[in-house]
């Protein structure tokens, strides 16, 4: 009774800018085939897509195409360095190491972040620091460096000398390094000027997957930047150190470095969502979206690294990296949030490179895994930030039903694959390709242990490279192994993996594969965001 | 997507109505009339993919009967006589079909000669295929201090490249080795990625490293106005596996003719080697081909001829009775239509000597032998000894006063090093034996007259026989029906191999069937199964909705390509079953 009050509610609120919700429903093919157009697969958002429409990868390698979407009064917005001539440089340094304390409320603790991620006083020489599974180095085109994920900078500096070296002696041929190969590992060089990224990797990645990984630390550290102020710093002392503006935000980077190696959201260039019922996800999305300001572009509703719900400015749309950006920043700090209101300034690179925004965060309650980033374009708006969010909870609290309805779902993040009722299931994969969302079950007990996880994540990024191989790309994937049987499928509205037990037939995964769709399917209004709202 | 999208109605209805009368068809004019000669390569293409109905990649035969209705619905079928000379001008491997290529290079033939190559070159894009930048062999003990760098280097491909700059180039190779060790010190790097090529690293013996710099493929667009053409690279599509097997190759067949680079530098020095190096590559580079380089080169393997027990016997009995009169002979190898059927010697040298054998001695010599089968026979022995008997390598012609009996030098492997022997390869019709007797005797002509006059007559009755039963057996299986699929099959314990991929293996292409594409996902399962020790097998579809079907089983791997667009994975699991039992069904896949 509760929920259809709630529906009724709902349409009323999203007003003219939304078809009447019943019908569109209805258009919606039931059991879904191979033949689905885009938009119409499990999942797909009703209305245009949440996100900038991405194609994973090939997005991704196409670096400019999301750089010029942001809005022109975004542009000088928060961006000290482009009104500014070379000769204001020296008070703009001083400015700079005072933008540092800004950045130092984003970070975590140092303590504890440090003691159990950051090994740094390994010896550069030893078997131990050889044998990692991935290093990741960042580095100034003069050579200098600004990240390293195991070692000291400072042990390391010939060796990322020698890097440099590489780049520049292959660029000087007019030509462009691209990878080293060797049995067991590989080398990946990325030249993103002023920075050059390296990563050498004992996974069996594609040199495409690690391209975007390195990406996206790319565009970890311009989003704590901005590329405009670093291009401003380099074009001003070359040999600058970056360390001293990025000294605290290591831990953003090692984040997101573990992150890469256990979420299937960047791999597949999407995000997962809270399962919840469908109505009370809409009082959520209603309600948020009633709190509005004047200067507000994004407000985003996480539980964990799941999302909740999103509500945008109409015309502005959230790019999935952008998005895993934020998701980022809130996981890794998690406890410097927990305690009051954040404020930070926070570039998404992909909206804008050149500007920041300014990000309002904390958490529903205390002791809530519910957290909600308000994302503004005004850096003086603190307050009125903060009342939106006072309203917001006001509202959801009046609508009981629906908060209860949350924070039941808080408790029980995830759903097990047994829940599919598909016995030779083990896990599987689905993004809808409209909506830039995915759905996955809980990693199975076998597959738990560390070791097990990343091996299962390979697994779904080998099949990954393969489906989207930039020139012999494939629909249809299956691997039979002594393990586990693999199957990917790609089509035009969806990208499916499945990872099976090894002793199912080729026909039992085909019926798993039409079972499980149609069981989305059936899921889909708990699963996905159906109707994403906007201002 | 329909045909007058890209040729006018008027044209296509002219064209057609100028061969309105059987037998009046002239691909040519009609091509001509029709404009096709004036569209781009894609076009072409656009056009080949409409007239093919049932999306094979090919236009049969019977499907070119009805080529003028594709054009316009009402004209009339052409007739057999038209159809078949159609088919032979356009068919550039002779197996009945218009391959997209087939028809475009007919067409664009015929574009080139209607205009000036100066039009022709503003208006096309042209592609490049992978090719050989540079080849380099280098120690870098040899020249350890600043200003000696280029002692380091033996040799270099291309020669004329300015001494500075192939210092800079192996210096790099140097540095991206060294670099590596950081990482890990005993697996140094074997390849290098850069945007506009690819280089493989090889160090075969201790210091001794071998460079192959391979360009991408890559395509050029030109620009209007005068303005250099846009060169795009295709960087995904040369594969690692493929090439670095080759470059291993290159090492192996010097081995072959030359023994170690350590057994040249006990000889004579340094010198020595680089006149030996020098002698070997000019030559052998010449004959890589790496635009057709593929799946095969990876296995390297040897394909074996299928006989049935009598003969496989007959043939052993010949071997053992020839090694025992002539006692001089320590090995012997024995091959039919190019496929092994016995060899004495150890598997990789046999592997080695069997690529030089099919890819460059016996091609070299087929030319002959295909202008007339008469013109074998020696008329100055046609009277006492009828027999095809002839040495390929050694004297042309026993008969000569002048005939020098020199042969060529091969090493193989011994349980303590390498021997040094002479390689006799003899052949009648299509069966060739190898003889290899030890370096250190030296061959007289009393020897070459006493070996053909014993395997001479008996080889060719051998190969007669074996031809007989090997028709025989075709006959038994049935007239070859074209299969709806292709498959590479390889078994890493003895080296065999077996394909329908290629279709006719020349000495300087081998011609596939397949589409690149296909070959190059092959590839990728390839890499896929190398880097796990286990059984498994790999079913997928690709764009082109060509099914493609990988399988290791033990020491085994056997790749199928079906061309069943709408089967599912049930029914291509069936068809591949279906294979596995009439061509292996005594070897075990797993299921």
């Amino acid at each position: 009774m509760e929920g259809d009050v709630d529906r009724k509610a709902t349409a009323a609120w999203s007003g003219c800018a939304l078809p009447p919700m019943e019908r569109l429903r209805a258009a919606r093919a039931d059991s879904p085939t191979p033949g689905l157009v885009e938009g119409t697969e499990p999942g797909a958002g009703q209305q245009a897509a949440m996100f900038v429409h991405s194609r994973s990868v090939e997005d991704l390698a196409d670096e400019d195409a999301g750089e010029s979407r942001g809005v022109p009064q975004l542009d000088a917005d928060g961006d000290p360095g482009s009104s500014e001539t070379s000769e204001t440089s020296e008070k703009e340094l001083q400015a700079l190491q005072g933008e540092e304390n800004i950045i130092e409320t984003v970070q975590a603790p140092k303590e504890t972040s440090w003691a159990e991620s950051r090994t740094k006083e390994e010896d550069i020489n030893s078997e131990g620091w050889r044998s990692h599974r991935k290093h990741v180095f960042v580095l100034s085109e003069a050579g200098k460096p600004i990240y390293s994920r195991y070692g000291t900078e400072e042990a390391l500096s010939s060796t990322m000398g020698v890097m440099m070296a590489l780049v520049s002696f292959v660029e000087a041929d007019k030509n462009i390094i691209r990878s080293i190969h060797a049995d067991g590992y590989s080398v990946v060089f990325l030249s993103k000027s002023p920075l050059v990224l390296v990563a050498v990797s004992r996974t069996c990645q594609s040199d495409q997957e690690l391209i975007r990984e390195l990406q996206y630390i790319y565009y970890q550290i311009v989003s704590l930047l901005t590329l405009t102020r670093l291009n401003h710093i380099f074009q001003h002392k070359q040999n600058y150190d970056l360390r001293r503006l990025l000294a605290g935000s290591e831990h953003l980077i090692d984040n997101l470095l573990r992150r890469q190696d256990r979420d299937p959201g960047l791999l597949l260039s999407a995000v997962t969502c809270l399962p919840m019922p469908g109505s009370s996800r809409d009082v959520v999305s209603a309600s948020l979206q009633a709190a509005k300001t004047q200067s507000l572009v994004f407000s985003i509703l996480l539980a964990g690294e799941q999302l909740v719900t999103l509500v945008r400015k109409k015309e502005q749309f959230l790019h999935h990296v952008d998005l895993h950006l934020v998701f980022n920043l809130v996981c890794s700090s998690s406890s410097s949030f927990r305690e009051g209101e954040g404020w930070t300034p926070i570039c998404l690179p992909k909206f804008n490179t050149a500007g920041f925004f300014h990000a309002h965060i904390s958490y529903l309650e205390p002791a809530s895994e519910l957290c909600l980033v308000l994302v503004s374009t005004d850096c003086e708006d603190f307050f009125s930030l903060s009342d939106c969010k006072q309203r917001f909870l006001e509202r959801l609290r009046k609508r009981g039903s629906a908060y209860q309805a949350l924070k039941e779902a808080v408790k029980t993040p995830g759903y097990s694959v047994e829940q599919v009722g598909i016995p030779e299931l083990r896990h599987f994969l689905y993004k809808s390709k409209s909506s830039g969302l995915y759905t996955s079950p809980e990693v199975p007990e076998m597959y738990q242990s560390e070791g097990e996880q990343e091996r299962l994540m390979g697994l779904y990024q080998e099949l990954h490279s393969r489906l989207h191989h930039t020139t012999r790309p494939l629909r249809y994937i299956y691997r039979c192994g002594e393990t586990e049987n693999l199957m990917a499928w790609l089509t035009s509205g969806f990208e499916l993996y499945l990872c099976l037990t090894p002793l199912g037939t080729k026909a039992l995964a085909m019926s798993a594969v039409n079972k499980l769709l149609k069981w989305i399917r059936k899921e889909e209004d708990r699963l996905f965001i159906l109707s994403p709202l906007t201002y | 997507m329909s045909l007058t999208s890209i040729l006018s109605a008027e044209a296509i209805e002219s064209a057609v109505k100028d061969c309105q009368e059987p037998n009046s068809f002239s691909y040519k004019k009609f091509f001509e009339l029709c404009g096709l000669t004036s569209k781009t390569p894609q076009e072409v293409k656009d056009v080949f993919n409409i007239l093919d109905e049932d999306n094979s990649g090919f236009i049969e035969e019977a499907e070119l009967k009805f080529f003028l209705q594709r054009f316009v619905p009402g004209a009339r079928t052409l007739t057999e006589a038209e159809a078949r000379t159609f088919v032979s001008a356009a068919d550039d491997d002779d197996d009945g079909k218009i391959g997209a290529e087939g028809l475009f290079s007919v067409v664009f033939l015929l574009g080139l000669l209607s205009r000036s190559p100066i039009m022709a070159a503003v208006s096309q894009e042209k592609q490049y295929t992978p090719s050989l930048l540079s080849f380099f062999v280098y120690n870098p003990s040899f020249g350890p201090r600043e200003g000696e760098e280029e002692k380091k280097i033996l040799f270099y491909h291309p020669s004329e490249v300015e001494k500075n700059e192939k210092i800079r180039n192996v210096g790099l190779c140097e540095a991206i080795v060294q670099f590596t060790r950081t990482f890990c010190p005993t697996k140094p790097a074997k390849s290098l990625h850069t945007q506009k090529n690819r280089q493989f690293f090889f160090e075969p013996e201790d210091n001794f490293w071998i460079v192959m710099i391979v360009r991408n493929p890559m395509v050029e667009k030109p620009n209007k106005d005068g303005k250099p053409p846009t060169v795009e690279y295709q960087e995904e599509e040369v594969l690692d596996t493929v090439y670095g097997a080759v470059l291993r190759q290159c090492y192996s067949m010097y081995k072959l003719f030359n023994g170690t680079f350590g057994r040249a530098m006990e000889a004579g020095g340094v010198s020595l080697l680089i006149q030996k190096l020098e002698k070997f590559f000019y030559r052998y580079l010449q004959t890589l081909h790496l635009q057709s380089c593929d799946l095969l080169d990876v296995f390297g393997g040897i394909s074996f001829f299928p006989l049935d027990k009598m003969t496989y016997l007959k043939i052993q009995s010949f071997v053992n009775r020839v090694e025992e009169s002539l006692s001089l002979v320590k090995y012997t190898a024995f091959l039919y239509n190019d496929q092994l059927i016995w060899s004495g010697l150890e598997q990789d040298d046999m592997r080695i000597l069997y690529k030089y054998l099919t890819t460059s001695l016996f091609p070299r010599h087929s030319e002959p032998e295909l202008a007339g089968r008469d013109s074998a026979l020696r008329p100055e022995v046609a009277g006492n000894l009828l027999h095809y008997g002839r040495f390929l390598t050694g004297p042309a012609n026993l008969k000569d006063p002048e005939a020098k009996f020199r042969f060529p030098k091969i090493f193989v492997h011994t349980e303590d090093g390498y021997e040094e022997l002479h390689l006799i390869v003899y052949k009648a019709m299509s069966a060739a034996v190898c003889f290899m007797i030890s370096a250190s005797v030296e061959l007289i002509r009393d020897f070459c007259e006493r070996l053909d006059a014993l395997v001479g007559p008996q080889l060719t009755l051998l190969a007669s026989d074996i031809c007989e039963q090997f028709t025989l057996n075709r006959r038994i299986s049935g007239p070859d029906k074209e299969p709806q699929f292709k498959f590479i099959y390889f078994n890493h314990m003895n080296l065999a191999e077996k394909s329908t991929i290629h279709m006719r293996k020349t000495a300087s292409v081998s011609l596939t069937s397949v589409h690149p594409d296909l070959m190059k996902i092959l590839g990728d399962i390839n890499c896929d199964f190398a880097r796990v020790d286990e059984d498994e097998e790999v079913i997928v579809k690709a764009m082109t909705d060509y099914w493609v079907v990988g399988k290791k089983s033990d020491q085994r791997e056997l790749y199928v390509i079906l061309n069943q667009k709408n089967a599912n994975l049930i029914e291509v699991n069936e068809e591949v079953k279906r294979l596995c039992a009439t061509q292996f069904n005594n070897i075990f896949f797993l299921d």
